[in-house]
């Protein structure tokens, strides 16, 4: 009675605050399509649709281990793309001494598609992004000198799982090391590359039964590795909310369970070694409930399965604060939008993180970002306090709030994916990918239109441009470094043996015999990374992507300040003086699968009103020159992500030449170093633009150039 | 509309309209006498001013051999034809943007151009048409590269939704067509549907045209089956295939009533994985249908096959199906004649969609039409005597 009158007295009270205006206006309807209210009070506790429990026990909600930080903080896992083997291996040494335990390591583009360093359609990819794997020889000097029986290795691989896990094992045998005593994680991820990274290689079925075969494997004969990491970073890194990242991966989780069920293992063999991945970016709370909600949920879900062990039940989870989040314009903001992120995680309760370098918005990090990236995990736990108590944010009647309605509303989208039959089957019909999409086109919306503010990119621009010093990697170097190593190898080895082992792969592929197993065989007898993927090409087939583009969102969510007029009236010149709408393709050429950017931009200029051509993924130069001279576009727009561009674009240029085509424009966008503008420029680019432009502005002046 | 009857519908003096042209009253007599012909500033202000009512052909018409185009643009489009021939991509591609266009001095180049251009009987041109998503452009890619190989040059024109307020369009029938896309012997053209002048069907016939003159043999029109479109194309393609999911009747897939009996061929695809039985069933379930179906196409009844555009399954059937009904009609003389009724009726078609223009442009804006409506609206006026109304005005003038 008394608590009713008070919290009258509040409403009152709070609506003379804000004078004429209404309290409901003041609810935050956030992206998720959650209603947040300007206050919670313990009333608010009192229906939640989650437990919330002790820490180490089942729901496991508040963190999967009892003691949490108190006991041990989160493990600090840095990784950084090196390109080579030798400079890996330098810089694994190196953190050694300074006693870290895991290592981390990110392939190249070329790697992750399956396609060793001396073919034609990786020319711009080897060394990108990652190390260049080509076979065992390579792996064997990845960890030369490193004792893999003390060491924990992750890995990013998804795609090319099979060849490289393969050559991990067969590396750590050549090395004395039994694959019994392995440690470390594999991410193995493959159901969120057919929705966002599409950095995959076979069809979804083929994938689903390599997942299985690589649990089925680890589970029998590697205890100690972490089988698959199911990873939501990548989706809100595409444009994902909160809701859908947390949704869409527990799906996937659960239909690996599923894949690995059917194979006769039982659930607590493999389900304590699930471990998740994590994107954190700017919407703090959101961001710490979502973590919540996660355990809570993977436990309902993982208990259906009927396990004996608790640990089946707990959630362990990587993180890494979210790169979208990192914009080009002002980058120093990034440490601070970085700071904001890791905290974050670590009051959600990860188990590991990583912390974004505040350049990597425009290239690879340096050593000096690096450490800033580094020491900004050392000072969250080690000068704030943090660590010392468990789960610190639970009972508060907002975290608890917000955790219970994003289990409602990630549920809701969970039911969707059960109805049609699971996760496969909604990928087949591109579900996911699409209701990200709509997010990611609402949220450029939002920004373009200043709803969202971003500092220093949509409100308080900097008047200077700051100079970073950043990173740049002669690819052109590498790839010859590579092949030449190739072949050695291809003089060495005894032809006959390859040959009969990839026999052996397609029989596998086309009959039942652990795949895993097989390629380990091949590794060691010196077949390489590419052989093994034909081999098991000529089975499954390539996957091809299905592109499928939303279009009137952009168009619909945007606020009209007068821009969209201009860009009418400018357009309806172009028209009565060109016969046409200005028609661009847009490109994303080279083994680089995000196409966020790419969709964006087709989905936003075709809302403002351009005819928009897209290119299928993985084009070459070539074949995306032919592509604009058939449609006779008047600009090809070039997406770009890792670091391709400077080996692409020339080839764009050149072919364009070739074909007799110099008139159609070249534009560049996406993460694109400040230093390289220039050299752009003089290939005859005709405008670049940054993370962080705004449609409607490039638009126009797009518009202009033509 | 010649120059003289638009002065004579829309009462508007001579004198008024050379005014309003900036030319003097003798000259433009001049023009509407046929003695003389504007030149191409005046042409375009002419179609400016008059809605596009009066545009370059209705001088053409009645002067034989003009001088509308510029040599430099004569020459250009001879340089066209002649690279068409030889089968050069870029200037196929750039004939079909100047098909496309809507501005006057290219509809007067394309008009040059397609005059110009060999026509060839030997193409076989096949429309498509299905739900979104039934898979017709992973269809094509599968039956396209199958065709390739045989030695064929393909092409394919996709009409595009343009869907949004704006206008702009998003064309991504290429990222379903991987193989075929890069393929030299391929030549895919997707095309915003967003027309002003003539529609989509007259510039997608005329870029047949260029294509079949650029020595491709088969031609695919892929469209939605959503719209208007499908009946358009019906009329300019030799053989139609409509394509099926499988699963359910053609109302509960979306297809329009009527499109079932148009098609020459029924394709239920995606018969693989766990729907190859329900595509099964489909088929047989349309098979049986089929006797009831009246054919539009003479001779052959409608044959309903089942593919899979993913595993290359049924592809060799539909094509041996293709070859089957082409080799038909054109020993019963059907493929030609077939042929020559198209063009005809695609004269009523531009007509049609022309007067729609019109009616759009000079008829609706009329203040004295405007009053009408408002009438109805008002229930003043009941809906027949509007109509009756309105098109005396219309034919009187
Ligand atoms: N299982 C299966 N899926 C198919 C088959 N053919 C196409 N698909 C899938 O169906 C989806 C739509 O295919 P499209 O070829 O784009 O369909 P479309 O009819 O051209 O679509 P619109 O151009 O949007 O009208 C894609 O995801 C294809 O992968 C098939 O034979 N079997
Ligand atoms: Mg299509």
């Amino acid at each position: 009675m008394d608590k009713k009158k008070e919290y009258k007295e509040w409403e009152n009270l709070a609506s003379q605050e804000l004078k004429d205006k209404n309290l409901d206006s003041h609810y935050w309807n956030t992206p998720e399509g959650i209603r947040v209210k300007p206050l919670y009070t313990e009333d608010d506790l009192k229906s939640l649709h989650h437990q919330i429990g002790l820490p180490g026990l089942p729901p496991f909600t508040r963190g999967p281990r009892a003691t949490m930080y108190t006991n041990r903080p989160w493990t600090i896992r840095q990784y950084a793309g090196f390109s080579t083997a030798e400079e890996s291996n330098k810089f694994y040494k190196e953190g050694l001494k300074n006693g870290v335990m895991g290592l981390s390591v990110a392939f190249d583009l070329a790697t992750h598609r399956g396609y060793d360093s001396d073919h034609p359609r990786v020319l711009a990819d080897v060394g990108n992004a990652g190390v260049a794997i080509d076979s065992i020889e390579d792996m064997n000097s990845l960890f030369d000198g490193i004792p893999l029986d003390k060491m924990s290795v992750s890995m990013t691989m998804n795609g090319a799982v099979l060849p490289v896990l393969a050559c991990f094992i067969a590396s750590g045998e050549e090395q004395g090391c039994s694959m019994d005593k392995l440690t470390g994680t594999i991410q193995n991820d493959i159901l969120k590359e057919f929705m966002v990274r599409n950095t995959f290689i076979f069809p979804p079925k083929p994938s689903m039964r390599i997942v299985a075969d690589i649990i089925e494997y680890t589970t029998k004969k590697m205890p100690k590795f972490n089988s698959i990491s199911i990873s939501g970073y990548h989706m809100q890194e595409a444009g994902a909310n909160q809701v859908q990242e947390l949704a869409y991966t527990l799906a996937d989780g659960k239909e690996y369970i599923n894949a690995a069920i059917q194979r006769g293992l039982n659930i607590d063999d493999f389900a304590p070694r699930l471990s998740f991945f994590w994107s954190i970016g700017m919407n703090f709370f959101m961001e710490i409930a979502k973590m919540r909600a996660a355990r809570f949920m993977w436990s309902e879900i993982v208990k259906k399965f009927k396990p004996k062990n608790n640990k089946s039940l707990a959630l362990r989870t990587h993180c890494q604060t979210s790169g979208v989040s990192l914009m080009e314009q002002d980058a120093y903001n990034n440490i601070i939008r970085t700071t904001i992120e890791a905290m974050a995680a670590v009051m959600g309760g990860t188990q590991s993180l990583h912390t974004n370098s505040f350049d990597e918005a425009l290239a690879l990090p340096t050593n000096f970002s690096a450490r800033i990236a580094r020491n900004t995990q050392l000072i969250l736990s080690e000068e704030t306090g943090i660590c010392n108590v468990v789960d610190p944010l639970a009972g508060s009647y907002y975290v608890e709030n917000l955790t219970s309605e994003i289990v409602k509303e990630s549920k809701k989208l969970m039911d969707e994916i059960d109805e049609v039959g699971g996760m496969v089957k909604a990928i087949e019909l591109g579900i996911p990918k699409m209701r990200i999409e709509e997010s990611s086109a609402k949220r450029q919306a939002r920004i373009d239109s200043k709803e969202e503010t971003i500092v220093g990119v949509n409100k308080y621009k900097p008047t200077e441009k700051q100079k970073i010093n950043i990173l740049s990697i002669d690819n052109e170097k590498v790839r010859k470094k590579q092949i030449s190593r190739l072949e050695a190898i291809k003089k060495s080895r005894d032809k006959k043996i390859v040959e009969s082992y990839l026999e052996k792969i397609k029989n596998a592929a086309s009959g039942k015999n652990n795949l895993l197993e097989i390629c380990i065989e091949a590794a060691k007898n010196r077949c390489t990374v590419g052989e093994m993927t034909s081999a098991m090409e000529s089975v499954f087939g390539r996957h091809n992507l299905s592109t499928k583009t939303i279009s009137g969102v952009y168009g619909s969510s945007i606020k009209n300040d007068g821009k969209k007029d201009l860009i009418e009236d400018e357009l309806e010149k172009f028209i009565s003086k060109r016969g046409r709408r200005p028609r661009m393709l847009v490109v994303k050429m080279g083994q680089d699968g995000h196409d966020r950017g790419a969709k964006l931009i087709a989905t936003g200029f075709s809302d403002l009103g351009f005819d928009v051509d897209i290119g299928p993924l993985f084009q070459t130069p070539e074949e995306a020159a032919i592509q604009a001279v058939e449609n006779d576009v008047h600009v090809i727009g070039v997406s770009t992500l890792a670091a391709g561009h400077k080996t692409l674009v020339p080839l764009l240029m050149q072919s364009l030449e070739k074909n007799e085509a110099k008139g159609i424009k070249v534009i560049c966008g996406g993460v694109i170093p400040p230093d390289d503008y220039s050299l752009l420029y003089k290939l005859g680019v005709s405008k670049v633009f940054g993370p962080g432009t705004n449609l409607q502005e490039a638009a126009i002046e797009i518009i202009n150039i033509l | 509309m010649n120059l003289k009857e638009y002065l004579k519908i829309f009462k508007i003096s001579n004198l008024d309209f050379s005014k309003s042209l900036g030319i003097s009253n003798v000259s433009l007599s001049r023009y509407i006498s046929g003695d003389r012909l504007p030149e191409r500033k005046i042409l375009e202000k002419i179609f400016q001013i008059t809605d596009g009512l009066v545009d370059a052909n209705d001088f053409y018409l009645e002067k034989k051999n003009p001088n509308l185009l510029s040599e430099i643009q004569k020459q250009k489009i001879k340089e066209i034809v002649n690279e068409i021939k030889k089968g050069n991509r870029n200037y196929l591609a750039k004939a079909i943007t100047i098909i496309e266009s809507t501005l006057l001095s290219h509809k007067l180049e394309s008009n040059l151009l397609l005059s110009k251009l060999p026509s060839n009987q030997n193409s076989i041109r096949i429309g498509i048409t299905g739900v979104p998503g039934v898979g017709k452009s992973t269809f094509i890619e599968t039956f396209g590269m199958t065709l390739v190989d045989l030695g064929h040059k393909v092409s394919v024109l996709a009409v595009d939704p343009s869907s949004n307020k704006s206008g702009g369009s998003i064309l991504g029938d290429k990222t379903r067509m991987t193989k075929l896309s890069v393929n030299k012997n391929a030549f895919i053209r997707p095309s915003p549907s967003q027309g002003h002048l003539g529609g989509v069907a007259k510039k997608t016939n005329d870029s047949i045209s260029c294509l079949e003159a650029a020595g491709f043999d088969i031609i695919f029109v892929e469209t939605m089956g959503v719209g208007q479109a499908e009946t358009a194309v019906y009329d300019m393609v030799d053989i139609f295939l409509v394509m099926l999911l499988p699963s359910g009747g053609d109302e509960l897939q979306g297809i329009k009533k009527g499109i079932i009996e148009m098609a020459d061929l029924i394709v239920v695809n995606k018969a693989d994985g766990n729907l190859k039985k329900s595509a099964e069933i489909t088929t047989s379930e349309y098979k049986n249908a089929q006797t009831m179906i009246s054919k539009m196409r003479k001779d052959l009844t409608p044959e309903v096959l089942m593919c899979s555009s993913i595993e290359s399954f049924g592809i060799n059937e539909i094509w041996n199906y293709i070859k089957k009904f082409i080799e038909i009609s054109r020993n019963n003389g059907s493929f030609f004649e077939n042929r020559q009724k198209q063009k005809i009726k695609s004269i009523w078609n531009n007509l049609n969609s022309r007067l729609e223009f019109y009616i759009e442009k000079n008829i609706k804006t009329k203040e004295f039409v405007k009053k009408i409506i408002k009438d109805v609206e008002n229930n003043n006026l009941d809906v027949n005597n509007a109509t009756d109304i309105i098109f005396d005005y219309l034919s009187n003038n």
